[in-house]
């Protein structure tokens, strides 16, 4: 920018777009920095293994990526708000992994076609890597106000069982699961969608009769209890999407709303005894589907034993657990893995449902260890962010928003290595998939907004909720 | 082993501690920060700030940290002391106990308001909420980590 001469008096830009103050994160850019090197130094490795040859391997890929990364940290110095600067860099070194996964991969895994043009595994994932970067930061630096979402909790809820229901009877079938519903060109997975609503949802829910939750009890025999009708609408808002997720196959998003679940009710009450119960719940209602639905036992036969049907239902897992084996301590290298057998990748569903098993491979133990650890950092941010939030609706959703990748991938990353049953989900930031990426990148955005130490303080509430007027006379005991 | 295989093993190594490189970098970041918040830490559970007062005191924006029990009323002894003639001299407590903030009426001729509406007793709050002795309004807030 050039500085105005003292005469001229800088046009006024439109009220839109309000003062633009830059602001620098060099925070940020050096990170940003370390995960372009470290990037290059992955293509380089994976160009060497693909090609005989040093050079790096699809560099048009790599700097369209790192380009795009560039941009958004220039737009969030432009917008100049005082947002997480650790965030982004941590989202983009996932990434920035996922990319390389990807173009390692058989590149006919995905093949689908824009304007005419047929894109492969690796590009099409760039394409939505591209997306999810733009998506998380233009949340992080538009959304200032957050009650278009606390206000219209139950209106949130209804379109998130609304998508689910529409899902239900209009999804087309992939695999005996009807996940993915398709409006038009528009195709995508509501349950990944449905995992951000449900924790506006709750923490909607929890922040306006939290008081309330904490100081009254109904007594059940020995257990206390929360008052039952309050927590009557959100166990209805649970029991109907986990009651549909049963019917749709998903497992893995009705563990993920569980987890979520209780530890949202943890941390607005701090009650442990409703977390034991919610577990002993989970577990009754878990031996009581293995009974009646066929393909819940078969997961759990399957953990429990692979080997009993190692070419038939127990191959995809045992391919993980020799994947893993491979890779060692220090991994084959990127591009050493075992890259396909008869023309197929070793693992079925390699790019969603295990691309840490690929990952283990090529980067050993070692490197599995980086990249949880990477999850860890998103986790332990939004969780100090919680804590600095200025009032508990913005604490509850920075902590449920954070733990919802959190807890997403410790289910796949523990089915991957046959720590739990195994359950469909995508490893956040890396697997392959549009809807995973783009509704990962809208958490990772609304963490960011929530995050500006400069941000206006929340709206008043306009009327208090009858629920929290605790009738009890006499002076406080 | 020949030459390109060696400098392919140290590339590869190069990569792995690149990764680890950046989560250093990362969790020494995260470090000072958690220093810094304990650093500014306070022992005050939260604070008010004045919102709206018609007498100039307490003067508007003017921001109280506030302890397990905090009496509010125009009396001087008071924690809190509210220079409004719609205040009574022991207006009302608010207290700090579990995890929650409760605000009780000491009998107050003109009465206490969470959001507006007059509480009768005792009433929950939570941080965020607006209370209103006599014609000053304050706003709950949690102490900034």
């Amino acid at each position: 920018m050039t500085a105005p001469s003292a005469r001229v008096v800088a046009p006024s830009l439109p009220r839109v777009l309000g003062q633009i103050r830059p602001r620098p994160r060099w925070q940020e850019l050096r990170l940003l920095t370390l995960v372009a090197i470290a990037m290059a130094v992955g293509s380089l490795s994976l160009g060497a293994v693909r090609t005989e040859a040093f050079g790096l391997y699809d560099p048009w890929g790599l700097g369209i990526y790192l380009g795009t990364l560039l941009l958004a940290h220039l737009a969030q110095v432009l917008a100049g708000r005082r947002t997480d600067q650790i965030l982004l860099p941590t989202v983009a070194m996932l990434g920035g992994v996922s990319l390389l996964l990807m173009e390692r991969l058989p590149q006919n895994l995905v093949v689908q076609r824009f304007f005419g043009t047929a894109f492969g595994l690796a590009e099409v994932q760039l394409i939505w890597l591209v997306g999810a970067i733009i998506v998380a930061t233009t949340l992080g630096i538009v959304v200032r106000s957050d009650s278009w979402l606390r206000r219209y909790k139950y209106t949130w809820a209804a379109v998130g069982v609304g998508l689910l229901l529409l899902t239900f009877v209009l999804g087309t079938e992939i695999n005996g699961q009807r996940l993915t519903l398709q409006i038009g060109p528009v195709a995508g997975q509501p349950s990944e969608l449905l995992k951000v609503i449900l924790v506006v949802f709750l923490a909607g829910y929890l922040s306006e009769n939290r008081a309330l939750l904490v100081e009254q009890d109904t007594r059940v025999g020995p257990l206390r209890l929360p008052p039952l009708p309050y927590l009557a609408p959100m166990v209805a808002m649970w029991a109907i999407a986990l009651g549909i997720v049963v019917v749709q196959r998903d497992l893995g998003a009705a563990l993920l709303f569980f987890g979520v679940f209780l530890a949202l009710l943890y941390a607005a009450t701090g009650r442990v005894s409703l977390v034991i119960i919610g577990m002993i719940l989970f577990l009754l209602g878990s031996a009581l589907m293995a009974n009646l639905f066929g393909h819940i036992q078969t997961r759990i036969d399957i953990w429990i034993d692979p080997f009993a049907d190692p070419l038939g239902a127990g191959y995809q897992v045992i391919q993980a657990l020799h994947a893993f084996a491979r890779g060692g301590l220090l991994g084959m290298g990127l591009g050493g893995g075992l890259p396909e057998i008869g023309g197929r990748p070793p693992i079925p569903e390699i790019h969603t449902d295990f691309p840490l098993a690929a990952l283990g491979e090529e980067l050993g133990i070692v490197g599995v260890v980086a990249i949880l650890g990477l999850y860890l950092v998103i986790v332990e941010r939004g969780l100090r962010i919680g804590i600095a939030a200025a009032d508990d609706f913005r604490s509850l959703l920075a902590i449920g928003l954070a733990l919802v990748i959190g807890i997403q991938a410790f289910i796949i990353a523990a089915g991957n290595l046959k720590v739990l049953p195994l359950t469909g989900v995508t490893l956040p930031f890396i697997s392959y998939g549009g809807s995973s990426l783009l509704a990962n990148a809208l958490v990772v955005g609304m963490l960011l907004a929530l995050s500006d130490k400069g941000v206006e303080a929340p709206p008043p509430p306009t009327s208090v909720s009858r629920w929290r007027r605790l009738t009890r006379r006499g002076p406080a005991r | 082993m020949d030459g390109f295989t060696l400098v392919l093993w140290g590339i590869r190594l190069l990569f792995l501690m690149l990764l680890y490189l950046f989560l250093a970098r990362v969790i020494r970041a995260l470090l000072r920060d958690l220093r810094a918040a304990a650093r500014e830490a306070t022992d005050r559970p939260g604070r008010l700030v004045v919102l709206e007062s018609p007498g100039g005191e307490p003067a508007v924006g003017r921001s109280f940290g506030l302890d397990v029990i905090t009496p509010l009323g125009r009396d001087v002894n008071n924690a809190i002391v509210i220079d409004d003639p719609f205040a009574s001299a022991e207006h009302a407590v608010l207290t700090y106990r579990g995890r929650s903030w409760y605000l009780e009426d000491l009998g107050s001729t003109n009465g206490s308001y969470i959001n507006g509406q007059p509480i009768d007793g005792v009433a929950a709050l939570g941080y965020g909420d607006e209370v209103q002795i006599g014609q000053v309004r304050f706003r709950l807030e949690r102490t900034r980590a």
